[in-house]
């Protein structure tokens, strides 16, 4: 039975655009600063944070992250990530070399990943599947 | 072609029985006979809007996990059995719930590792509500998959792509419409489902149909008020729909599209006809038949459920926030500045070395 998982983990994830050709693979970074703004736009969110170097030194990142419709249906808002959130970043920097990223995990200091879509514990059918 | 000949009018009533009757909840004891259940499901009477026409309004998903095309292994097996589509559920399930803890599994350094996390953002097909149903594709009948591709229209489309090929990244209008924000594949005709934001909603006024879809917060309006399609040289990238109400089912006859959005390597004479039929409450079967006789030889027909969700439909604003678009041209600028400092980089490095085997000739040619 297995393999039937197996056929349909297949389902392609179509995204707004090719992640690769924005983001440098060759280029991964690990950001740890605190958010100074949360865009919560579309077509990708963005996650602006300062970083602050070992000599004391700020710098500015932006983080690509995800879209917010779905966030808003859990609940979530702007206020839900607000400025002095302290984040860890995993990403890739910029083809361009500029301070923006994409944030391919975001957790707390702790560890803690940032946000949950939460439905793992309730498979969410349609009311067909009930007759 | 009409477009009624495209479908038959008898697949409806045994394909809404084997949606419906195959779908059972998670838990309980699946039907044993449920193939024959055709016959025994109760014909549902939707609401009507005032001119008489079934009310399909509300908002809607065809979020689903089906494939479109059948995965090769199962062959002519247009359906799983009861106890695989349990299996399958709970396969999902634990999938979700693993993404959830531990992150999207992708190996450090590919193209696929660099990405945003799905799960961390809801935005993982498997967090928000699944139409469940035995399909093993949503492409219908014993092959289960798109007809082989015409010769010429292979010919065509690869003269497409050697066009394309190293102006990729020359400037905008080279980019992929949906990087554009002009269309993307959830809003598209026919309507197919993405990674996420798979939500539409349905309004009806008189003589017309509207959706409003999700990604990416565009209009369609459908007369249904048996005016004729557009001049054939008036295309659009999502194709001019024409409805008419048949019983309860609203068919829209879609054609004149822009062959700049082609769908799976159509041309200029796609021709699409959509069936939507309320069959509960919550359901409305979305059942769509493909032809384009210059790109594949035979229709094609695919079925998929649009179950009913919560409102409202949010804004999308893509081209407001597309900072992708600017980031991707200006990385491809930048590579190439640094190609340009390289090659000369390299020039460099062989004139000097000409000019020392220049000098060392003369030194040698002196003695």
């Amino acid at each position: 039975m297995s393999g039937i998982g197996l056929l349909l983990a297949a389902v392609p994830a179509w995204a707004h655009h090719a992640f690769a050709a924005e983001f440098d693979a060759s280029r991964p970074l690990k950001l740890h600063g605190t958010v100074t703004e949360w865009e919560m736009i579309n077509p990708h969110s963005w996650i602006h944070i300062d970083v602050k170097n070992d000599d004391g030194t700020v710098v500015s990142w932006m983080v690509e992250a995800g879209s917010p419709n779905t966030l808003l249906r859990l609940g979530f808002s702007k206020n839900s990530l607000p400025p002095g959130t302290e984040l860890v970043i995993d990403g890739y920097q910029a083809k361009d070399k500029s301070n923006r990223a994409v944030g391919k995990n975001i957790t707390f200091p702790d560890g803690k990943r940032l946000f949950l879509g939460g439905s793992a514990n309730e498979l969410k059918g349609n009311d067909a599947a009930k007759k | 072609m009409s477009h009624r000949l495209l479908v038959s009018a008898a697949a409806i009533p045994a394909a809404l029985g084997l949606l419906l009757s195959q779908t059972p909840a998670s838990g309980q004891t699946a039907p044993a006979a449920a193939t024959k259940a055709a016959s025994t499901t109760k014909a549902w009477t939707p609401p009507r809007i005032p001119d008489g026409h079934p009310d399909l309004q509300g908002y809607w998903t065809n979020n689903t996990i089906t494939p479109l095309e059948r995965p090769k292994g199962l062959g002519e097996k247009e359906f799983y059995t009861e106890a695989e589509l349990t299996e399958l559920m709970k396969n999902e399930q634990n999938r979700v719930a693993l993404n959830e803890e531990e992150g999207r599994p992708t190996e450090p350094g590919t193209d696929a590792d660099v990405h945003y996390d799905f799960s961390q953002f809801g935005l993982d097909r498997g967090q928000t509500k699944l139409s469940w149903n035995r399909r093993t594709s949503l492409i219908v009948g014993p092959e289960g998959t798109i007809p082989p591709m015409l010769p010429e229209a292979r010919k065509r489309n690869a003269a497409i792509a050697a066009r394309n090929k190293g102006h990729e990244f020359d400037g905008p209008e080279n980019r992929p419409l949906s990087a554009r924000c002009l269309v993307l594949g959830q809003e598209s005709v026919p309507m197919l489902p993405g990674g996420y934001n798979n939500n539409m909603q349905i309004v009806q006024g008189a003589g017309y149909v509207a959706t409003l879809h999700e990604m990416n917060h565009s209009v369609r309006i459908i007369p249904t008020d048996g005016r004729p399609h557009a001049a054939s040289e008036i295309r659009q990238w999502r194709g001019d729909s024409r409805g008419h109400w048949e019983g309860n089912t609203l068919v829209v006859d879609v054609s004149n599209f822009d062959p700049r959005n082609p769908f799976r390597g159509s041309g200029e004479k796609l021709h699409v006809v959509e069936r939507y039929t309320p069959v509960d409450k919550n359901t409305i079967l979305y059942r769509f038949t493909v032809e384009d006789p210059e790109t594949w030889d035979k229709p094609w027909t695919a079925e998929i459920a649009l179950s009913r969700v919560d409102g409202p439909i949010f804004e999308f604003a893509c081209h407001e926030g597309n900072y992708g678009l600017r980031n991707t041209l200006q990385g491809a600028r930048v590579a190439e500045q640094d190609e340009a400092a390289k090659a000369e980089a390299g020039a460099a490095k062989a004139e000097a070395g000409a000019a020392k085997a220049e000098a060392g000739a003369a030194k040698k040619a002196g003695k």
